[in-house]
């Protein structure tokens, strides 16, 4: 397997609190990995070091083979990372069809645009909302328009923060079902996620953090048994 | 206009500086260049205080506050050609600008908490109609008040003890606010409002009160910087514009907070200030300032009060 | 909860070149479309260029007067309503530019059309200072109220810097700054003609090449924001994070929008110093920087359209107030930004236009 992202000793803090802490991680591509752990974890900050919206104090970031490090975060995404947020990041005045075109229209004219715009609607089963303000979908197609909004362009890694928050059962049945799809093309999926029966349904593998660090990594099963795990969420719930 | 900051003082006390080691001047000098620092840092911090509570607290930038120092200015002028001592009148002035502002906060600001790009817009609509109120109702100019306390010698140059008496007013104005927001009931009660109001609702704090008395507090600030001023100005409607960019500009680099952010930034740029006001004139001061915020904004978002923080922690 | 219509784009035939720019005069950023809202507009301009043969050269060069300042107003639309900027001193680059169209035109004169070449250099340069302060402020990141109290603080030491160039030693070349009392004296537009230059004072010929800039900058803008570049414009104002996560420079959007503002609000410097032939520093002070907040807030900033409408639409109710003493017509502007921020938040007319709109059905973005 090649190495799509390749994160070596990253180490950051606000102050006296560490948010990183040589955080070592490496993402085969073709991957569909989970980040779990507590709240406060940093699993956010992880998922904000990786878009370069914070910068590292010290460590690396690899994409691709590049060192993305130093790059500012719309470079980074015209790398080809991609990025749903956990509140959904749409634009509230405008049509479902206008955000995708915002979302596509960097890399996308004419008629490739409408082509594409058409397929992600349909994936998205958004087709029949395409003329709607987004702000008036549910929050579950809101969800979806942001995932389409993400993947329109074929990025080559996917990053999900809390892909499923909010979502009835329904949603996030179809949820797993979309995220299977997407890998099945090839795109590589990075997800935040809570939700651990949806976790067990998307991730092949999965990585815990704790206190800004690695804590464990392994297949499902390997996390779910291991002792340590469960003391962390314990723990944490003390708190 | 305002008749600040004599360029020649500082120069002259400088060159006289060179010949102090032959004559043993230095205390002059040096007493000088403190002069022009407080004078500036005074300036810089009375004008901004009013406007730096609001922002810090409340997250508005009141436009109307230079309307608010003309109120204070304009009252103490009235009180005190009509008998009143300079600090009773001083007072009035301050009082006079609270209620103003708390009366305009019930008109206008508190529809608009949820819009404060749209409440800055509105204050500037306030400040038009003050502006061009009082000029019409008081005319163009309103007689002044002299400038108390005289001037007092030290070394061969004379000083305005007035202005010395200022200074002391904005490091006690500082030291004021620092009681009154970290060691009094209200204050207490005002910032856990600012940093948490469902919270605060919670624990049954009457929120929009609390977003009242500060305004109202902002704006006797406003009209305490106004009448402390008073005596030195020309008394006219737009004189509030004279206070506005240097309080713009403090409560950009300070930040959101006026202990950590305004009164810091407001010493630092009183030294920009002062420099560039005594070797090339007033203007060259303005300007330095608005180049040294668009420096400090660019290098530390989220101003001084930001950076001390990540600082200090 | 409202559910609109909205056209749809993917649906069309791919265009191309002048066809695919002439189609995006109508689009999801800009109100008004179908025939219904050109038959309109085709009747307005054509009663606006019918005016002057039902009026005076005096009262049509005051007409020239409001036209001058719809570029200001525009550029703020864009700078504002569309990229979520709320400038306070686009004056700044309105005095900037007529302060040089003054200088440049009394030391080169007038011949051959040189205040053409003037009224370019001045605009360029009104767009370039906006470009260099809008750098600062959003490579910067500077956000919300901080973007008005800077871009405030600008026009207002312009202000002070040119009132205190009374001296003698402020000259720029044959030109004299000349302090608070302003600079005048400079050369209107001209125009080469056979058989002598056109003079553009403040009349009827003026009036008539206003009007044709403003079509022209108006149909320039509905192209521009309906196309990529608006649209990103307006996902920058909606959700900035997540137009940058989409692979936008935002900080680049933001200042190229501002520095397009700018050299809008430089043009009606240039055009105002022209059609006084004057320029005085209070152009940049504290009420003229709230002249422009009044036009765009109450005609509507988040459509072109009811911005230059409410623009033209102020100053004229401004001038009648004015008859009755210029103090009052400040309070009246004050009030109407009070009541209109409190009332309706999205400007008098773009409220107007979106109700006549629903009745008609076709003024629907």
């Amino acid at each position: 397997m090649n190495p799509i992202l390749e994160v070596s000793k990253l180490n950051k803090s606000f102050g006296g609190v560490t948010v990183a802490r040589d955080i070592d991680f490496v993402l085969d591509a073709g991957a569909m990995h989970c980040l779990i752990g507590p709240n406060g974890a940093g699993k956010s900050s992880f998922f904000r070091l990786l878009l370069g919206e914070h910068a590292p104090d010290s460590g690396a970031i690899r994409f691709s083979g590049d060192d993305i490090t130093a790059l500012r975060s719309f470079e980074r995404i015209r790398k080809g990372i991609s990025v749903k947020f956990q509140v959904p990041g749409i634009f509230k005045a405008l049509s479902v069809r206008q955000n995708l075109e915002v979302a596509f229209q960097h890399h996308l004219h004419g008629a490739s645009l409408g082509g594409t715009i058409r397929r992600v609607l349909e994936f998205t089963n958004l087709t029949g909302e395409a003329a709607t303000h987004a702000g008036v979908l549910s929050h579950g197609q809101q969800q979806w328009l942001e995932i389409g909004m993400a993947v329109g362009v074929e990025p080559k890694l996917l990053l999900l923060d809390e892909p499923t928050a909010g979502m009835s059962p329904d949603e996030t049945r179809k949820t797993g079902e979309m995220l299977h799809e997407l890998n099945a093309r090839g795109i590589t999926i990075l997800a935040v996620e809570h939700d651990m029966a949806f976790v067990q349904q998307i991730a092949d593998s999965v990585t815990v953090l704790h206190m800004g660090a690695i804590f464990a990594k392994g297949s499902i099963d390997e996390i779910t048994e291991h002792p340590g795990v469960q003391e962390i969420y314990l723990g944490a719930a003390d708190e | 206009m305002r008749t600040f900051g004599r360029g020649f003082v500082l120069a002259r006390a400088l060159s006289s500086a060179e010949q102090g080691a032959r004559r043993v001047e230095l205390f002059p000098a040096i007493f000088s260049i403190f002069y022009q620092f407080g004078d500036a840092f005074a300036f810089l911090v009375i004008s901004c205080a009013g406007l730096a509570v609001i922002f810090g607290m409340m997250g508005i930038i009141n436009l109307a506050h230079g309307e608010f120092i003309m109120c204070g200015a304009y009252v103490t002028a009235a009180s005190a050609r009509a008998g009143l001592p300079l600090p009773l009148a001083i007072a009035c002035g301050a009082v006079a600008a609270g209620v103003v502002g708390m009366a305009l906060e019930r008109a206008v600001i508190r529809h608009l908490y949820h819009r404060p790009l749209d409440s800055i817009i509105a204050t500037w609509g306030v400040s038009l109609i003050a502006t061009q109120g009082v000029l019409i109702m008081l005319g163009p100019t309103m007689q002044g008040i002299g400038t108390p306390l005289g001037s007092t010698l030290v070394g061969e140059r004379s000083y305005s003890v007035y202005r010395i008496v200022l200074f002391a007013s904005a490091v006690g104005l500082l030291v004021g606010l620092y009681v009154l927001f970290y060691r009094t009931r209200f204050g207490v009660i005002a910032r856990a409002t600012i940093q948490r109001p469902a919270m605060a609702r919670a624990l049954g704090v009457d929120t929009r009160r609390v977003y009242g008395l500060t305004f109202g507090l902002g704006a006797g600030l406003a009209g305490l910087a106004g009448g402390l001023y008073a005596p030195t100005m020309t008394m006219v409607p737009t004189m509030g514009a004279t206070f506005i960019v240097e309080s713009f500009v403090t409560v950009v680099v300070g930040g959101a907070d006026i202990f950590l952010g305004a009164a810091p930034a407001a010493a630092i740029l009183a030294v920009i200030r002062a420099a560039l006001t005594a070797w090339y004139g007033q203007l060259f001061g303005q300007i330095g300032l608005l180049v040294a915020v668009i420096v400090v904004i660019r290098v530390m978002p989220g101003g001084l009060s930001a950076f001390l923080k990540r600082w200090q922690r | 909860m409202r559910r609109l219509e909205l056209p749809d784009a993917s649906e069309a035939p791919a265009r191309q070149g002048l066809r695919l720019w002439l189609s995006r005069l109508e689009g999801p950023q800009t109100m008004g479309r179908g025939p219904g809202f050109w038959v309109a507009a085709a009747l307005a301009v054509a009663a606006a260029a019918a005016y002057p043969a039902f009026a005076n050269d005096y009262v049509v060069g005051n007409a020239a007067y409001f036209l001058v300042w719809t570029f200001m107003a525009m550029g703020l639309g864009v700078v504002w309503g569309y990229g979520g900027a709320l400038s306070f001193g686009q004056t700044a680059f309105f005095g900037l530019a007529g302060y040089t169209y003054g200088v440049i035109t009394i030391n080169i004169g007038s011949a051959f059309g040189a205040t053409w070449l003037a009224l370019l250099l001045s605009v360029a340069l009104g767009g370039i200072f906006a470009l260099l302060i809008g750098y600062f402020m959003f490579y910067g990141r500077i956000k919300g109220v901080f973007i008005g109290i800077v871009t405030l603080s600008v026009t207002l030491v312009l202000e002070t810097f040119m009132a205190q160039t009374a001296g003698p030693q402020w000259r720029i070349g044959e030109a004299r700054l000349n302090g608070f009392n302003g600079m005048s004296g400079m050369p209107p537009l001209t125009v080469p003609w056979f058989g002598g230059d056109v003079l553009l004072y403040a009349g009827t010929t003026l009036y008539y090449v206003l009007l044709g800039m403003v079509v022209l900058v108006y149909m320039g803008l509905r192209m521009l924001l309906n196309a990529p570049f608006g649209n990103v414009l307006v996902a920058i104002r909606e959700n900035p994070e997540r137009a940058e996560m989409l692979g936008y420079d935002i900080r680049l959007y933001q200042m190229l929008a501002f520095g397009l503002g700018g050299a809008l609000a430089g043009t009606s410097g240039v055009l105002y110093t022209a059609w006084g032939q004057y320029i005085t520093p209070s152009s940049m002070g504290l009420t003229s920087a709230a002249l422009p907040i009044v036009w765009v807030a109450v005609g509507g900033r988040r459509d072109i359209t009811a911005t230059l409408l409410g623009c033209l639409l102020v100053i004229a109710g401004f001038q009648s107030l004015t008859i009755y003493g210029s103090q009052y017509a400040l309070i009246v502007m004050g009030v109407l930004l009070v009541f209109t921020v409190l009332v309706t938040p999205n400007g008098l007319i773009y409220t107007a236009m979106d109700r006549v709109g629903r009745l008609f059905g076709e003024a629907r973005r």
